[in-house]
């Protein structure tokens, strides 16, 4: 079902001529960006590689899935031909980078705890025209952080 | 031809790239529990969330007075601003109270920032900034109230539920204990309190139906000394409150996430909770719904707890009781005062919870009375429904979270009075994990409003009123110089002579105050310290200013160097 409901919306906004740059305000959205796990160390460390193709100003993937909190190690190629950048959410600040044109480099980043966290390019208006991608955290807090209750119903 | 990449410049944190000098001198490595309990013999200091275990959010400092306060004038300008998208961007606001040791501030900000300035100059000496996630359940707005400093640490309490203990020196993080369950629905927003070697929490939450707790946290391993529920298992005291159902307890709120305070004598946290959850269907949670909506007095050795009193038994507006508990003495007998949402005022005996005196401190009160007894008969409540009913004070009460002070100096209570209203249906809903667990819509008046600063004496007899257009949304101030200071919605901060009322002074600080603002000196130069950024749960308090200016700056004030 929800691959159905992506693919439909993904042909909406290709008919709506959103899906590329210049066609309109949307650029491309993060679900047109792609999805992928980062995959993890026998040390527990994680590691993706995020890549910004040419003239699509979108981080792909867009969305990056961390199994469970910890250390990840991004290594960004900018395989455009302009300069970007990244900004990515860690615990103790934001790590940045430049990414100038057709280079690669590595951020490491530390996320503590489930929930989604907001990275981009925050050079020029690249947010604005779709440079943008998320790291999911999944999993749940320690045990011992919990409340004592039974499990409840959830959405 | 295969190009190949070049290397990016190498990854660096954000702050570095600030004129941020990366490192504060050691003030903070001899402040221990004995300073703290004696805070008062350090007037130049701020060194715990109200001033003093006691709560009253006053200064002895005097070199800024009722003569000289209109000359007062900004001595620097703090700015952060944001980057990026954060938790709650919308909602963010700039609430916390500024702590000062020996000429460095310690203030932490809206989605995990923590900054160390320099006080005299405005400097920033290091940044820390945890990563919050986006989607964190946050019931009123992205917030902090605070930090606590001892032995050489920064205690923060995080929005995703983490208590973090930073080196004070350069805001590296020293240890990083989980509190609280994201996925449930909890959050933490509240300034520490270190008593003796633990550093004491209280959980956010309770609008999504969580278990309201306080926590204690070993300061110097993070380690969980014990935990206090204040909402009791079948069979614990107070379960008797509550439904037998088997269910209800465990989505029944009563978070403690606002700091108490602590009479050492007695050996006694004085620490309030909110509301039940849901917030105004009543009829899923019959009984008097022990301990929301209370004040409860924990021994912080091993969060028993000692005694209770609950304002509003079996709350059905929102009426939380997080609010301050002001400690101060009277003919000898320890007191406690409290200005709770329902809009009354009340003064208990400490030493046992003993009702002394209770009073209204805001003109409109219609949602039920309180009896010189204590005794509580509602009247309008969300019963039926989809009926709606207006009600006064709206669930932003006649005080939100926003502290009161007292001054020894003028035996005199100052409340920031809000007196405005709100129209709620009860709509009953199912309970999920995480999702807001409210039972009603709710709209709040955004006309009919007005505010005040309101001085009470110790018996709770209204001394003097400074009345304003808008709800008083902002702790105010009381020092030594017979002066109060009270930031109000508009950007204004006033100061009032202590005594009288009388307008003394404003400066427009570009956006709207919901902050508690503190006073320091260092080299003999008394200055005012406010966060300024209006924002959070304006929905709740003032819809009338949702479109006002967020501001992310502390304004700090002196008198003109001669």
């Amino acid at each position: 079902m929800a691959k159905a409901r992506e693919k439909q919306l993904s042909q909406m906004v290709s008919e709506l001529g959103l899906d590329k740059q210049n066609g309109g305000a949307i650029g491309r959205l993060l679900n047109h960006g792609g999805l992928a796990h980062a995959e993890e160390g026998s040390d527990g460390r994680m590691k993706i590689q995020i890549r910004i193709p040419e003239d699509e100003l979108t981080y792909s993937p867009s969305i990056t899935v961390m199994p469970h909190a910890g250390e990840l190690e991004i290594e960004f190629f900018n395989d455009d031909t302009n300069t970007h950048c990244a900004q990515v959410p860690s615990n103790g600040d934001y790590q940045w980078i430049w990414l100038p044109n057709h280079s690669t480099g590595k951020v490491t980043v530390q996320l503590d705890g489930p929930g989604y966290y907001w990275y981009s390019s925050n050079v020029g208006n690249d947010e604005g025209r779709g440079l943008m991608g998320a790291i999911v955290v999944m999993g749940e807090v320690p045990e011992e952080a919990r409340l004592d209750r039974p499990a409840q119903p959830r959405p | 031809m295969t190009q190949e990449y070049i290397d990016a410049p190498s990854p660096v944190s954000l702050g570095n790239l600030s004129t941020t000098t990366g490192d504060a001198p050691p003030v903070a490595k001899d402040l221990t529990y004995e300073r703290i309990l004696d805070a008062r013999s350090e007037p130049h200091n701020w060194i715990t969330y109200y001033g003093a275990y006691d709560g009253q959010r006053y200064s002895p400092l005097d070199q800024i007075n009722t003569e000289n306060v209109k000359r007062l004038t900004p001595a620097f300008v703090f700015q952060s601003g944001s980057q990026g998208l954060h938790a709650g961007p919308s909602t963010y606001s700039f609430e916390a109270a500024p702590l000062v040791v020996d000429g460095v501030m310690f203030v932490s900000g809206w989605d995990g920032f923590v900054w160390a300035l320099d006080a005299k100059t405005g400097q920033s000496l290091w940044q820390y900034k945890h990563a919050i996630p986006f989607d964190t359940s946050l019931c009123c707005g992205n917030v902090n109230r605070g930090v606590a400093v001892a032995q050489g640490k920064v205690f923060v309490a995080t929005l995703n539920a983490h208590i973090i203990a930073l080196d004070a020196e350069n805001g590296e993080k020293i240890w990083d204990t989980v509190h609280g369950d994201v996925r449930a629905g909890e959050s933490a927003t509240v300034a520490p309190l270190v008593v003796k070697d633990t550093v004491i929490v209280g959980s956010s939450g309770g609008e999504f139906g969580v278990r309201g707790h306080l926590d204690a946290y070993n300061i110097e391993t993070g380690e969980r000394v014990w935990r206090c529920y204040m909402v009791p298992k079948p069979g614990e005291p107070g379960s008797e409150t509550w439904p037998d159902d088997g269910e209800t307890w465990q989505r029944g709120g009563g978070n403690c996430w606002v700091t108490g305070t602590y009479d050492p004598e007695l050996n006694l946290l004085y620490w309030g909770t909110g509301n039940p959850a849901p917030d105004f269907d009543g009829e899923v949670r019959p009984g008097d719904n022990l301990y929301t909506d209370s004040v409860v007095a924990v021994n912080p050795d091993n969060g028993e707890k000692v005694w209770h009193y609950q304002f509003t038994p079996h709350d059905l507006w929102d009426y939380d009781s997080n609010m301050e508990s002001i400690l101060f003495e009277k003919d000898g007998r320890k007191l406690l005062g409290h200005f709770d949402k329902n809009g009354y005022f009340f003064i208990l005996d400490r030493t046992n919870g003993e009702l002394v005196s209770v009073t209204p401190f805001v003109d409109r009160i219609n949602w039920g009375e309180i009896d010189s007894d204590g005794k509580v008969t509602p009247s309008i409540y969300p019963e039926k429904e989809g009926e709606e009913v207006h009600f006064y004070p709206g669930p932003a009460g006649g005080k939100e979270w926003t502290h009161a002070a007292f001054s020894p100096r003028t035996e005199m209570f100052y409340c920031p009075v809000q007196d405005t209203g709100s129209t709620i249906a009860r709509r009953r809903r199912e309970f999920k994990e995480g999702m807001p667990y409210w039972g009603a819509h709710v709209i709040v008046d955004s006309e009919d409003m007005k505010g005040s600063v309101s001085a009470f004496n110790t018996d709770g007899e209204e001394a003097w009123r400074w009345e304003t257009e808008m709800p008083m949304c902002a702790s105010v101030l009381a020092t030594a110089g017979d002066l109060v200071f009270a930031g109000e919605p508009s950007g204004y901060l006033n100061a009032l002579d202590a005594r009288t009322g009388e307008h003394l002074w404003k400066f427009q600080c570009g956006s709207g105050h919901h902050s508690s603002p503190t006073t320091y000196s260092i080299d003999g130069r008394q200055y005012i310290a406010v966060p300024v950024g209006w924002g959070a749960w304006v929905e709740g308090f003032l819809p009338g200013m949702m479109g006002g200016p967020h501001g992310s700056g502390i304004f700090v004030f002196a008198l003109p160097e001669e």
